[in-house]
Parts: structure tokens; sequence; C-alpha cells
């Protein structure tokens, strides 16, 4: 099952030069890091290659992983109606680097590189139209993003005196109240005071503290 | 709490009631009524909604007037415009994008009007309360008579808000707001 | 005669709108009545879904999915679930697979019943939602029935669905079929040959095959274009591969088209519906898979056992450990391809769930699709696009 999908991904590797870094499958689908600056290149080649005819773009996201430091990934879903197959194109970005629009490739990508321009801030270069889509007409923040508190910074409500809807900073009456589930059997690290058993542990404490 | 209702009446007073209007009318031409009791048997008799379905309670209210559950039969008409409705029914969840929305739509109503917030998006910010983009409870923004909990209230749950707002109009009178 | 300056008229359509179907804002340019541009904003019923989800664990985050597209609530679950269950690496029994494709094309014939019937209304026939939703209130008898609530049922769940069915509804499911035949008739003997109908309908919004690729269209809408791509026959998940179903392709990809596609697959589902039944009466067993580790023990077993105990404690407060991965999920939901794109750290919360939903590039199409039309025709591409803003803004 895998083996022809791993073909699939070596032949568009191959084919496409330096633009697909690597090609692997994961659970029956085949996943490509592309480089930014060859992705329009190899989005058309997996439209228009005989052996790839990827003639949807069913979906581009963005994901957040600030440890990294290009913490952002586009990840671009494709459809072959003809193959039936799937593939995964994912390009690693930061705060400032544009990636290059595939708005010229496929016309379903406006919309899509908008939100994940408002939810995360990656900018699109050559990008038709880029504005916020989805969030509030004067919103600051891209809310996706790990940083972004949940509930936000500003809320609304109607001011009478003014005679128009005012934004204010989030009072909340109880706070979002989030569980630490992660078992104390397994993977806690907190030492107890007092606890003579624990004396190796207590020994990395006080060296780091 | 403080809601009187008003007794059940029979159908043995009911007939004689419609008896007593019908002899008087004939007897006389004109039936003499509290003028106070008169206006709210109007209003609440025909109390016109704007159908504000801003997400899946939206779809019960639809249930609502549709056959099964017919608001219409009370004389609740749906209405599109809200120049002339008398009460909103704010259904779903309120995001900071469409207050200003709801705000003016509520602000073209013409007096007397009411609003009824269905659903617990509306009344307090519901299943997104914590979310970054929600109004919690559509109370922040309009002046709310009937809260209509649940998530979807069942379109049954919305008809008792219906008559509770009735209720409300008799109790309080239209006159003086 | 000197060159006149004609300005084009920019209008607000919406977000209040009886024909806006829920909160859409149309910016309109027009010139005259004909319509040069439309812009739509959206994003007023944006809730912050997916950061939402990613503060609860896999099953509190079920409910989040119902509320999508909600007037098809099962068939996001269905696609949640088996995102989730392909991370796990777990099937469902047989009998939770049947009971699945059952409902979801019950969901699927709630969803076309109120599209086509306020399909009809937007274009001025009141008398098929009146009809219609009579049926809709039947189905979400059956909901209730399984779940306990008529619309968000939180019913799929990863590992199967909730509970069994109760008895007696596989009978009173074979009666309403019996009568939905003689309904769907009387629909279409009001609806299709209607002169009416049929000239707000034919030739607008025409959609031709190249165009529905390229804006990444799917469900009815890619199929009325006349291109056979249904996710049920190509790519199936649970128990689809067995039945026997066809896939109802149109022609000239114009509204009518889109109707037409609609009500035939509103009897698709009925016969598959038929067949699911029949299955469920000989298949026993259980509908949700038996791992302990995943789905939470009955609650008679509950009160009984310590482990069944500890596992209902554990299941409901931490909830179950993902394995780290990603996988993008899509079903065919009645408006199209709703898609789910879960990437799991390895604990019990998902790092990063995208929802992708069919209604999006659809509406995003809506410019191309209303260009050179008069404002009225702009109603009737709203209403065949199939457009809810729940899935949209999510």
């Amino acid at each position: 099952m895998a083996e022809p999908l791993q073909e699939l991904g070596d032949y568009i590797a191959q084919a496409t030069g330096d633009a697909v870094m690597a090609a692997y499958v994961r659970l029956g689908e085949l996943m490509l890091d592309a480089r930014p600056g060859r992705l329009v290149a190899l989005i058309t080649f997996l439209r228009d290659d005989p052996r790839c005819l990827f003639k949807q773009l069913v979906d581009v996201c963005g994901v957040d992983w600030p440890e990294r430091e290009k913490r952002f990934d586009v990840v671009y879903n494709l459809l072959s109606l003809k193959n039936n197959q799937r593939v995964r194109i994912k390009v690693a970005t930061d705060e400032a680097t544009p990636v290059p629009s595939v708005a010229s490739v496929y016309s379903s990508a406006g919309w899509f590189e908008r939100e994940a321009y408002d939810l995360y801030g990656v900018w699109f270069s050559d990008h038709p139209d880029l504005r916020r889509i989805l969030t509030d007409y004067g919103f600051e923040g891209h809310p996706l993003r790990k940083d972004f508190p949940l509930t936000g910074f500003v809320e609304v409500r109607w001011d009478d005196v003014q005679k128009r809807v005012v934004y204010e900073p989030v009072k909340l009456t109880q706070e979002f109240r989030r569980f630490d589930f992660l078992s104390p059997w397994e993977g806690a690290h907190q030492v107890l005071p007092g606890d003579e058993k624990a004396p190796a542990a207590a020994q990395e404490k006080s060296k780091t503290s | 709490m403080g809601v009187i209702t008003p007794t059940k009446p029979d159908p043995v007073t009911e007939a004689a009631l419609s008896r007593a209007l019908n002899d008087e009318l004939a007897d006389k031409g004109f039936v003499v009524a509290q003028l106070d009791k008169l206006i709210t048997w109007a209003r609440t008799g025909s109390m016109w909604g704007l159908t504000f379905g801003l997400a899946c309670c939206g779809v019960e209210m639809i249930h609502c007037w549709m056959s099964r559950y017919d608001l219409d039969r009370f004389g609740f008409a749906p209405m599109p415009s809200p120049r002339s409705a008398d009460v909103m029914i704010v259904a779903g969840t309120l995001t900071n994008k469409m207050a200003p929305a709801l705000r003016k739509v509520y602000d073209q109503m013409a007096e007397p009007r009411y609003v009824i917030s269905m659903g617990s998006c509306a009344n307090g910010g519901g299943y997104y309360h914590y979310s970054y983009s929600v109004v919690r409870g559509c109370d922040r923004i309009v002046p709310v008579d009937v809260y209509v909990p649940g998530c979807p209230p069942t379109a049954e749950a919305l008809l008792y808000g219906v008559l509770q707002l009735q209720k409300k109009v008799r109790r309080t009178g239209t006159l003086v707001r | 005669m000197s060159d006149v300056e004609i300005k084009t008229l920019t209008m607000n359509f919406g977000p209040q709108h009886p024909a806006a179907h829920g909160v859409l804002r149309l910016v309109v340019e027009m010139d005259g009545e004909i319509v040069e541009r439309c812009d739509p904003h959206i994003g007023l019923l944006h809730r912050g879904t997916e950061k939402l989800i990613e503060y609860k664990s896999y099953l509190q985050a079920v409910p989040y999915f119902d509320r999508l597209d909600y007037v098809s609530p099962m068939n996001q679950e269905h696609a949640y679930a088996l995102a989730v269950e392909k991370l796990l690496g777990i099937t469902v029994p047989e009998r939770g697979q049947y009971i699945r494709v059952l409902f979801a094309e019950i969901t699927r014939i709630l969803n076309h019943l109120l599209n086509v019937t306020t399909f009809a209304m937007d274009t001025g026939a009141l008398t098929p939602p009146l009809w219609g939703f009579e049926q809709r209130e039947l189905l979400m008898e059956y909901y209730e029935g399984v779940s306990g609530s008529r619309m968000h049922a939180a019913y799929f769940r990863p590992g199967g669905v909730h509970q069994d069915l109760p008895e007696g509804m596989l009978d009173s499911m074979d009666a309403w079929i019996k009568q939905f035949y003689p309904f769907m008739k009387d629909i279409e003997k009001l609806l299709n040959d209607n002169r009416i109908f049929r000239q707000r309908t034919v030739d607008i919004g025409v959609v031709n095959p190249q165009q529905a690729l390229d804006w990444g269209f799917s469900g009815p809408l890619i199929r009325a274009s006349g291109i056979p791509w249904d996710l049920r026959k190509s790519q199936p998940y649970d128990v689809y591969d067995r039945m026997e179903f066809d896939i109802p392709v149109g022609k000239t990809g114009d509204c009518f088209a889109r109707y037409l596609v609609r009500i035939e697959e509103m009897y698709q589902s009925a016969h598959i519906m038929e067949q699911c039944i029949t299955a469920l009466r000989t298949v026993s067993g259980p509908v949700r898979v038996d791992d302990r580790k995943i789905s939470p023990p009955r609650r008679g077993e509950m009160k009984d056992s310590m482990e069944a105990l500890i596992h209902h404690f554990k299941l409901y407060t931490e909830g179950y450990k993902v394995p780290a991965g990603e996988t993008y999920t899509a079903v065919e939901a009645p408006k199209g391809e709703f898609g789910v794109y879960l990437i799991s750290d390895g604990t019990n919360k998902p790092y990063r769930c995208k929802i992708r939903a069919p209604g999006f590039p659809h509406l995003q199409a809506l410019d191309m699709m209303t260009r050179g039309h008069q404002l009225a025709d702009m109603s009737a591409n709203i209403g065949s696009l199939d457009i809810v803003f729940g899935e949209i803004d999510r």
C-alpha cells in the first residue's frame, strides 16, 4: 500500500529538482517537505504532470510550532481525482518571511491563504487580495498562534452613553479552568518538600534553581 | 417568581363569555373594555418576530415556524424586516464582528420592541464563552426580555419562551415602559 | 457626445437578510440590476472553534463538530471520529459502522431537505419548506431516540457510536422510508416542471468542469457540473463499500442541475438506509471498540466494577492519549468534501485541528458564478451553493 505512494513521492522529488527536501509516507498518506522558493513550480508540476494530476487544492492551513526557529508550517493538501490520490506539501516559514502564493495556480487558494494570514500572520507574496477574512474588522493579533490567549485581549459591549459598541479589555467572571491532566504517575517531576526518597530529583532541582 | 399566571378559563365560562360578548354587541353595538387590557390583547395576539437566526438555533427557530410547532397560529408571524417586527429572536452565537450589526437592527425596530435570547450562546456566550471573538451574551448589546435556555432549545422550548413573553407583556403592560 | 462616466453602485447585502442563509455580508457592485462583482465578507460567525479544540480533550472536542454544519451535524462528527481512529489505529466494530452509515444517510436527507426546500423558498415557493420540515422533524425524532438531542447529538465518537439503537427504531425507520418516496414525488411534482422555478434556476450560475476543479468544488456542486466524483465510492469509509447506490451526475452545471442532483441523492440515501436497516437486523455485536483505554464502560458496569470505575474516571477527565502523528481525513458530507486535518503530539489534547469546510471554497466561487447575473439570481446562487456559516466561519 505504501510502496506506490513512496514511489510517487520519490518520482516527484526527482522531477522537481531541489524543490522537495523530503518525501515520506505515514499512515498511508504521502507528505512532501518543500522549499518555499520553489513552491509555485512544485505545485504547478503536481497539477500538470501526467503521473500526478492533482487537479484540486483541497486545503491550505497553518500550524504553529513555537519552539522551532521557523515557527510556522504552511500545509497544502491536494487531491487527484483521476488517480484517486492525495498528497500533502509542507513549507516552513517564520513571521517575517513571505511564502509565494499559489493563487495563480489554483483559484481556490485565495481565501485559504487569507485565512492562514489572518489566523497566523503568515505573509503570502503575490496574493491578489491579502486581508483579514475571519476575524473582526479592526482585530489586532493573530489568534491561532500558541502565544495568543484563548480569550483574546478585547471584548465588546454596547455603551449607552457613547451610543455605540465599544471594545474593552477582557474581564471574565470565571477564569477558563485549564486542568493539567498528565497523570501524576507518568511524567510528573515535582518533588515534595521533605521527601527523603527523592534525592536525585532534589539534587537536580537544586542545580537548576 | 412574581409571575402572575392567569387562571385557566374552563370551557363553560368561555362559552358564557363569548355569548355575553355577542349579546352586548347585538344589543348596544359596542363593547366596553379596559384600554390597557385591550392594547395588550392586541399586542400579544400579533407579535411579529424578526428572524435573526445566526447559527444552529436558527434552524430550531425555523422548525418552530414550520408545520409541527406552528408559531404563526399564535399570531407570531415571521417578519424579515426589522421595521415591521415587534420581537427580535437572537438565535445563535453573537460574535464581536456581528455585534454592531445586531445593535443596528435592534435600533431599527419600532417601539414597543422585545428581545428573546435563544440558546446558550445568546444567553451568555454558551459553548463558546471563552473564545476570543464571541460576545458573552447578547444582553451586552441589547436589553433582553426572555432567555430561552438550551443548546439548541427544542422548538417546543422556543414556543414556551414566546408564550412566556406574551405573559410578560400582559403583566408589565406596554403603555408605560 | 462626451464620454459619460458611470459609477457602479455598491450595495450591502446582509448580514441580516432572509435570503442570506445565515450571516453573510456581501458587498455587491452593480451596474443597474446586473452584478459586476461581489465580495463576500465572512467571519460574522467566527467563534474560534479551532482554538477552543486545542484546549479540550479529544472526547470534549466532539460536540464542536456538531455545531459546524448545523443542518447535517453527524457527518462532521463522522469525519472527526474517522480522523482520530486513524491516529489511534483502531477499527470500529461492524454494527457500529452500519449504524454510522445509517445515520450519515439520515443526515444527508436532513441536509438536502433543508437545502432544497429553502432554496425553493428563496425563489418564491412557500409550500415545500412546510412539507419538508415535517419530514425533518420525523428524522430528528430518530436523532432524539438515539442520542437525546434533536440536533447536536454527539453520537459518533472516536471508537464507534455512543450507544446502540433503541428497540423499535428500525421498524419505525422502515415505515418512514415507505412514506418518504411518495413525499419526494410530491415535492418533485411541485418544483421540477414548475415554470417559475425553472426560469429562476435554469442557466443561472453555470459552472463548467474546469472551473469546478479550479475553484475546489466538491459534493453535489462538482457532480452537477459533470464530474462523477463521490468520496463514498472512490475512498470508501465504514461500510460504504458494501452499499449499492448510484451517484447522480448533472450535465449543465447550473442551479437546476444542482437541485436535481440533490433530489436524486435523497432517493439514493433512502435506498442506502434500507440496506443498512436490513443489515442491522442481522448484524449484532458491540457498537464501539472494546478497548477500555478508549471507549468508556457502560454506566451499569461502571457502578459495579472497580476497573470500570477507574476507566470511566480516567477517560472522562484526562481522556485517551492519541499517538503523535497527523492525518487528513475527509468524508462525503452532504455539502461536499468535509475534511479534518488533525495533528496530535502524543498528549490527550489535539495539537492542531484544521477543519476544511466544503462551503469555504464554494462561497469563494460565488463571485465567479454571479458575474453578469441579476441581483435576484444572487439569492438563487447562494441557495444552490448550500452555504452554512457554522462551517465556513467556524
